[in-house]
């Protein structure tokens, strides 16, 4: 992931700077910036970055229309970096395109997690492998590596297993996983969420009973801790 | 009965003590005229005729007043004189020239009732002759009054029916016009209630207090103006405000994580970072409490679940990091008991994270936090509990109370619970719920939202 050509855009270049030190910082190796609206479509030509952090008040050609004009040539995700947090100008971004809206002033922290979530959405790596104590997880296969063994994943276990990765080290509610598995209308699925974790913990835990990978938060969801990712 | 009405009616009640007033001095009045005539004084003023009379003696055909009859009659600049049974004069005294020396039946009618050559007099019946006093022209006014006799009493009634009339009248016209200009002010005043309220106002500019009600339009305009400024003003600073402190919280974030620094100047970097984090929230918070105070934030209301509401609100406290002095848990009084409620889950949320965020600023020794939801009949409540400090009595009170928590200024000696507080109260309101602080025994706060489960 960290070879994502990411483009920042702003009209300060002071804030500019520390986002591509952000960044540099978390691994990614190739930020460009740039500080304006047409400087962003420029780039975007010539350059083609996977994904765009855009702020929206800049002079001459602001945010949404950077956006708008960028939707005609080009679908790469973009995160709306902005401080202007009414509800109408949130709507406005989405309208145009935008995939995930963040207020300044942001947490370096928060910033690096959202764009990570969206390069990880749009961008699924091949042949990713999470590793836990006692077994790897095929992604694409959707498969659990044990002791040479494979154990394949249903196609719930598999969705769950996908919404805790890409949340991974947080807490995910019990609804929000429900609702990955069911869909909006997951009222009433507790106990089956419970049955596919169970399932998935005799799958990837070495000791079931005493999960240390897949931990359960009590009254609260589920947190997926992970040894590491290879790609 | 409200304010007007009582105002209202104080004034028809005063308006009957006046005329009641009235009657009463004028009766009063009457009665006292009545007695100081009846005491002499009004008496002097008529010319004592009868003692006049009694002052002049007949002997044997002529006629002699003493000395008393006479400066009776200067006193009184009058003049007398004595007509015989045939009209002839035959004693006078003062008498104007002018005057004949003999009179017909028919001159004595007349100035018996009118006057005598425009002379005003009075007459006393002498044994065989008549008393005529004059008094100087324009001095004495004569009216007579004849009625029928059987007249007298539908008269008598007729007054006193016509004074009872005219009260009433009065009584009633009091009323109607009392009437009237409540009618008239009651907009006014219950303009004047929605402006202390902070709600806006818009009159009618018609009628005759059409210049009131147009003022108070302007002021309730002014009001919206200088509040709408307000807001204006601190979304505006709160917007400048962001990107600066977006750099300071990155670049103290940065210099905090380089590895090659120096420890201590990470440290401090770390106390700007969590400082300028304060400031975050403070400015969130601050925009948040501006726009529910002049109704500028849009409620989105939807159908939630309350359970999953607080496990999200506890799931983002902990993903944000939360100290491991701080023990924070959810329970549920019915596990397993799906509880519904329609609201704005993002102000939900946030009023929740408020809440136990509040618990750790409050306590920075580290405290258990505890997060429960619960239904009862058509309530849902959400509690959050710690085992902290807790707050003075006085201060529960005035949470308890209405009273705006305005400050976020500390008072000598007590924790403030300030802004977030002030928030959660503002987003209950909105949800139509109740907001309650009590002491967990055996010491700390609680905080119990009431929402009910239908706010449409």
């Amino acid at each position: 992931m960290n070879d994502r050509k990411i483009l920042v855009v702003d009209d300060e270049i002071e804030l500019l700077e520390m986002v591509k030190a952000i960044f540099t910082r978390a691994g990614f190796t190739r930020v460009l910036t740039a500080a304006s609206g047409r400087a962003a479509l420029r780039i975007c030509r010539e350059q083609e970055p996977d994904m765009m952090i855009l702020d929206v008040m800049m002079p001459g050609m602001d945010g949404f229309a950077t956006l708008k004009e960028l939707r005609k040539t080009s679908k790469i995700p973009v995160l709306m970096l902005t401080a202007r947090g009414e509800a109408e100008d949130k709507f406005a971004g989405f309208e145009n395109g935008a995939d995930d809206y963040l207020l300044k002033p942001f947490l370096p922290k928060e910033l690096l997690f959202r764009v990570q979530a969206i390069l990880r959405r749009a961008y699924p790596e091949k042949e990713r492998r999470v590793f836990f104590d006692a077994a790897a997880v095929d992604l694409d296969k959707a498969a659990v590596q044990r002791d040479r063994e494979t154990i394949s994943l249903t196609a719930k276990e598999l969705q769950l297993f996908e919404k805790l990765y890409e949340n991974q080290g947080r807490i995910v509610t019990t609804g929000a996983l429900c609702q990955a598995i069911c869909g909006d209308f997951w009222q009433g699925y507790e106990s089956t969420l419970a049955t596919h974790i169970r399932h998935l913990r005799e799958k990837i835990e070495e000791n079931p009973s005493k999960p240390t990978a897949l931990v359960t938060i009590k009254g609260i969801g589920y947190r997926l801790i992970i040894k590491g990712v290879q790609t | 009965m409200n304010k007007s009405e009582r105002f209202f009616r104080r004034y028809i009640f005063s308006t009957v003590r006046i005329i009641l007033l009235f009657l009463f001095l004028n009766i009063l009045l009457a009665l006292s005229f009545v007695a100081i005539s009846y005491l002499g004084n009004v008496k002097s003023s008529k010319f004592p005729i009868e003692d006049f009379s009694g002052h002049i003696t007949e002997n044997g055909g002529r006629f002699n007043a003493d000395e008393q009859a006479e400066e009776m009659l200067n006193s009184a600049g009058a003049w007398a004189m004595i007509l015989d049974e045939n009209g002839r004069t035959v004693w006078e005294m003062n008498m104007p020239e002018e005057l004949p020396h003999r009179y017909s039946t028919t001159d004595v009618a007349m100035f018996s009732r009118w006057y005598l050559d425009g002379y005003p007099v009075n007459i006393w019946s002498r044994q065989d002759s008549l008393l005529v006093v004059g008094f100087p022209r324009g001095e004495i006014t004569n009216y007579y009054i004849s009625v029928r006799a059987w007249y007298v009493r539908p008269i008598a009634f007729g007054f006193f029916a016509a004074v009872c009339m005219n009260v009433l009248l009065v009584l009633y016209l009091f009323i109607r016009n009392a009437r009237q200009v409540k009618k008239a002010m009651e907009p006014i005043l219950n303009g004047i209630r929605c402006l202390s309220a902070g709600k806006p106002v818009h009159l009618e500019e018609t009628g005759e207090l059409a210049e009131i009600n147009a003022g108070l339009n302007k002021a309730g305009d002014y009001l919206l103006k200088k509040d709408n400024t307000r807001a204006e003003w601190i979304r505006g600073i709160s917007h400048d405000i962001r990107t600066p402190l977006s750099m300071i919280l990155g670049y103290a974030s940065e210099i905090e994580e380089t590895s090659s620094l120096p420890e201590d100047v990470r440290r401090q970097a770390g106390i700007i970072r969590r400082q300028s984090e304060k400031l975050k929230n403070l400015v969130a918070d601050l925009n948040l409490t501006t726009k529910l105070e002049y109704s500028m934030q849009p409620v989105q209301k939807q159908t939630l679940d309350a359970v999953e509401l607080a496990r999200q609100a506890v799931s983002e406290v902990l993903n944000d990091g939360l100290p491991d002095k701080y023990e924070l848990e959810l329970s549920e009084a019915d596990p397993g008991k799906a509880v519904s409620i329609t609201g704005d889950q993002a102000l939900l949320s946030r009023m929740l994270c408020n809440l136990i965020r509040n618990c750790a600023v409050h306590n920075p020794g580290g405290c258990r936090i505890q997060v429960s939801v619960g239904s009862r009949d058509t309530a849902c409540t959400f509690s959050v509990a710690d085992n902290g400090y807790g707050i003075s009595e006085p201060r529960l009170t005035a949470l308890n109370s209405d009273k705006d928590i305005g400050s976020t200024q500390k008072q000598a000696g007590e924790t403030e619970h300030g802004l977030g507080l002030k928030i959660a109260r503002q987003i209950v309101k909105v949800h139509q719920g109740k907001i309650r602080f009590s002491n967990t025994v055996p010491h700390g706060l609680t905080v119990e939202i009431i929402v009910p489960v239908e706010t449409y």
